[in-house]
C-alpha cells in the first residue's frame, strides 16, 4: 500500500515539475504532501501545532499561486521543512524542526534503512541480502557482457554495426523516469519523517529557565557584578552622548540629496548592527548564570534595561532617517530591508529584556527569536513587494526612479503599462515598459497548466472584458 | 571494517548513478568503452572520499562503549547535511551541466549508502 501511494505520488511529481516552471504545481504538490503525511502519520495530525503548520504550509502554497514571488517560494520551502519537522516531533524548537525537516527530506530513506536493519533478525537480513545480490548479478553481469561484446562485434562487421546504430531508444524518456525516481526518493523520505535523535533529545531536555548552580563563589560574583556595572554604566553614558549628537544632526541637516540621506541611514545601520550585537553579547555574558540569582544585582539589571532602552531609541532614530529617505525618494528593496531589520532588532531587544527580567537562558532567546522570524517570513510573503513598491512610488514618490521599477520582476508589468498609457514618458522608457508588458503577456499565455498562477486568471478576465467591450461598441 | 568491499560496492554504485544520469541525456554506442575506463578514476575518487571522510570517524570513535550504531545515529546526520550542502553548493557554483550534476548526485548517494554499508557489517547492539 505504502509503495503504491509513493509510486502514484512520484508519477504526479514528474507530471507537475518535469520541465515546468513554478506555479500551480507547487500548490498541488503541497496538498499531495499533506495527504501523504496524513495517510502515514494520522495520529500526529491531531496535534494543534502540526495543524497550525499545515495551515501555514497550505497558505504559503496558495501565496505562490497568487503572488508568484521569490519570497513566497522561500516561505513555502521553509514551511514545508517546518511541517515535516513538526510531524517528527511537535514539541521541539522550531530550529530543531527545520533540522529534522531537512534531514528527513534529504536522507530519510537511508536512515529508515539503518533502523530496519537493526530491528530485523540477522537471518532474515542475510536472506534478503542474498536475494538482492543474486538478482543484481542476474541482471548486471549479462548486461555488462552483452554491451561489451556488442561494442566488439560492431567493429568487426559493418552490417551488424549498421543494425546496432539504428537502434533508437528515443521513445523512452529516461530523464522523465529519473525525475520520477527523484520524486519517489523525496516522497519515501517524507512518508515516515525521521529525527536527528541527538539534537532532538537535547532540545527536549533543555528548558527555558536558568537554574542556580549548586556551588558558586560569592566573591567571584561580586567581582563580576562590579565589572558589569562599570562597563554598562560607561556604555550607557557613551550611547546617550551618541544619541544626543545624532538628534542634533537629524534636526540641523535638512538635505534632500539622496547621497546625504543614504549615507546617514547606512552609517546608522552599521552602527546599530555593531551596537546591538555587542549589547546582546554583553548582556548574555553577564546574565549567563549565577549573577541572575545574586541578591545585589539590581543596579546591573537596571543598567542593562537602560542600555536596551537606549538601543531601542537608536532604532527609532534610524527608522526616522529611513522614513525621510523613503518620503523623498520612494521605496526600494534596500529601504524596506532596513525597516524590516530595524523592526526585527527592536523585537530582539525586547526578547533580551524578557530574558533578563524573567531569568531565562540563551535557548529561550533562540527559540522565541527563530519563531518570530518564521512568523514574519510568512507575514512578509503575503505582500507582493514588486507591485507594492511600484504602486507606492508612482502615487507618492516625489522623484520617480522609473528605471528601477522597470528592472523589477514582471509582477508590476500591468501597473507600469497603465502608468505608461496615462503619462507622457520619454521614448526609451516608453519602449522598455511596452516590451516588458508584452513579454509578460507572452510568458503568461505560453504557460502550461502546471505553471499557471493567479495572473493567468486575471489576464483571462481582462481579455474577456476587452472582447465584450469590443462587441458592445 | 570491510573497507575494500565497501569501496568496491561504492564504486560500482557511483559509476552506475553517474552513467545512468549522463546516458539519460545523450546515448551513443561509442561511449561504452569510456564507461568501463571510467571505473578506474571513479574507484580512486570513491576510495579517497571513503578513506578520508568516513573511515576516520569509525577508526577514532568506535570502542566498546560506542558502537557503530551509536556512531551512525550521532554523526550520520551531521555528515549527510554537510555533504548535501557541499554538493548542492558545488552544483550551484560550478554549473548545472549534466556531467557536474551526475558527479555530485552520485557522490552524495554513494557516500550516504557507504555509511549504511559500514554500519550494516556487524549487528551487535550493546
Amino acid at each position: 500500500m505504502k509503495h503504491i501511494i509513493i509510486i502514484i505520488s512520484s508519477i504526479l511529481f514528474s507530471t507537475l515539475f518535469y520541465n515546468q516552471q513554478i506555479g500551480l504545481n507547487i500548490s498541488i504538490f503541497s496538498v499531495l504532501t499533506v495527504i501523504i503525511l496524513a495517510v502515514s502519520n494520522t495520529h500526529k495530525f491531531k496535534n494543534k501545532t502540526t495543524l497550525l503548520y499545515i495551515f501555514i504550509y497550505l497558505l504559503t502554497a496558495a501565496l505562490v499561486f497568487i503572488q508568484y514571488t521569490n519570497l513566497s517560494i522561500l516561505a513555502n520551502i521553509i514551511a514545508f521543512l517546518t511541517l515535516i519537522g513538526s510531524v517528527t516531533e511537535s514539541k521541539s524548537s522550531i530550529y530543531v524542526q527545520w533540522y529534522n525537516g531537512i534531514y528527513t527530506s534529504i536522507v530519510g530513506y537511508f536512515h529508515r534503512k539503518f533502523i530496519k536493519q537493526n530491528i530485523k533478525d540477522e537471518d532474515e537480513t542475510q536472506k534478503k541480502a542474498i536475494d538482492i545480490l543474486h538478482i543484481t548479478k542476474l541482471i548486471g553481469i549479462p548486461l555488462i557482457f552483452i554491451i561489451g561484446f556488442i561494442v566488439l562485434y560492431k567493429n568487426g562487421n559493418p552490417i551488424f554495426n549498421d543494425i546496432i546504430s539504428k537502434i533508437n531508444f528515443d521513445f523512452i524518456n529516461l530523464q522523465w523516469l529519473l525525475f520520477t525516481v527523484l520524486g519517489y526518493y523525496l516522497f519515501s523520505n517524507i512518508f515516515n519523517p525521521v529525527q536527528v535523535d541527538s539534537a532532538t533529545n537535547i532540545d527536549l531536555q533543555t528548558g527555558n529557565t536558568l537554574r542556580k548552580s549548586e556551588t558558586f563563589s560569592i566573591e567571584a560574583l561580586k567581582k563580576e557584578k562590579q565589572l558589569g556595572t562599570i562597563l554598562l554604566l560607561l556604555l550607557n553614558i557613551l550611547i546617550v552622548f551618541y544619541l544626543a549628537t545624532d538628534i542634533i544632526s537629524l534636526s540641523t541637516i535638512n538635505s534632500t540629496h539622496a547621497s546625504v540621506l543614504s549615507s546617514q541611514v547606512h552609517s546608522g545601520i552599521y552602527t546599530l548592527i555593531a551596537s546591538i550585537i555587542i549589547a546582546i553579547i554583553i548582556i548574555l555574558y553577564f546574565f549567563r548564570g549565577d549573577l541572575n540569582f545574586f541578591k545585589d544585582n539590581r543596579i546591573l539589571k537596571n543598567l542593562s534595561y537602560t542600555w536596551i532602552f537606549l538601543n531601542a531609541v537608536l532604532v527609532i532614530l534610524i527608522a526616522t532617517k529611513n522614513y525621510n529617505y523613503i518620503a523623498s525618494f520612494g521605496l526600494t528593496y534596500k529601504r524596506i530591508g532596513v525597516n524590516i531589520y530595524l523592526f526585527l532588532t527592536l523585537i530582539g531587544l525586547i526578547t533580551t529584556l524578557l530574558k533578563v527580567s524573567k531569568v531565562k537562558n540563551f535557548w529561550f532567546l533562540m527559540r522565541i527569536n527563530t519563531r518570530i522570524a518564521f512568523g514574519f517570513l510568512i507575514l512578509f510573503s503575503i505582500i507582493d513587494w514588486d507591485y507594492s513598491i511600484t504602486k507606492y512610488n508612482i502615487n507618492h514618490a516625489p522623484l520617480l526612479d522609473l528605471n528601477y521599477l522597470i528592472n523589477l520582476s514582471d509582477n508590476n508589468a500591468v501597473l507600469l503599462n497603465e502608468y505608461r498609457e496615462s503619462t507622457n514618458l520619454n521614448t526609451e522608457q516608453n519602449n522598455r515598459i511596452f516590451t516588458k508588458h508584452l513579454d509578460y503577456i507572452k510568458t503568461v499565455n505560453n504557460r502550461n497548466w502546471q505553471e499557471y498562477t493567479y495572473s493567468n486568471l486575471k489576464l483571462k478576465v481582462t481579455a474577456k472584458k476587452t472582447i465584450s467591450n469590443a462587441y458592445s461598441r | 571494517m570491510h573497507i575494500l568491499g565497501n569501496i568496491g560496492k561504492s564504486s560500482l554504485l557511483a559509476a552506475s548513478i553517474f552513467w545512468i544520469i549522463i546516458l539519460s541525456d545523450t546515448f551513443n554506442w561509442d561511449m561504452v568503452p569510456y564507461i568501463f575506463i571510467s571505473l578506474i578514476p571513479i574507484y580512486v575518487i570513491c576510495a579517497l572520499t571513503i578513506l578520508i571522510t568516513i573511515c576516520p570517524i569509525f577508526w577514532f570513535l568506535e570502542n566498546d562503549n560506542y558502537n557503530k550504531q551509536r556512531i551512525f545515529k550521532t554523526y550520520f546526520p551531521i555528515y549527510t547535511t554537510l555533504m548535501f550542502s557541499l554538493c548542492a553548493y558545488s552544483i550551484y557554483k560550478i554549473s548545472t551541466d549534466i556531467v557536474v550534476l551526475s558527479f555530485f548526485i552520485s557522490a552524495y548517494i554513494t557516500t550516504v549508502q557507504s555509511w549504511v554499508w559500514f554500519t550494516k557489517e556487524k549487528v551487535e547492539i550493546k
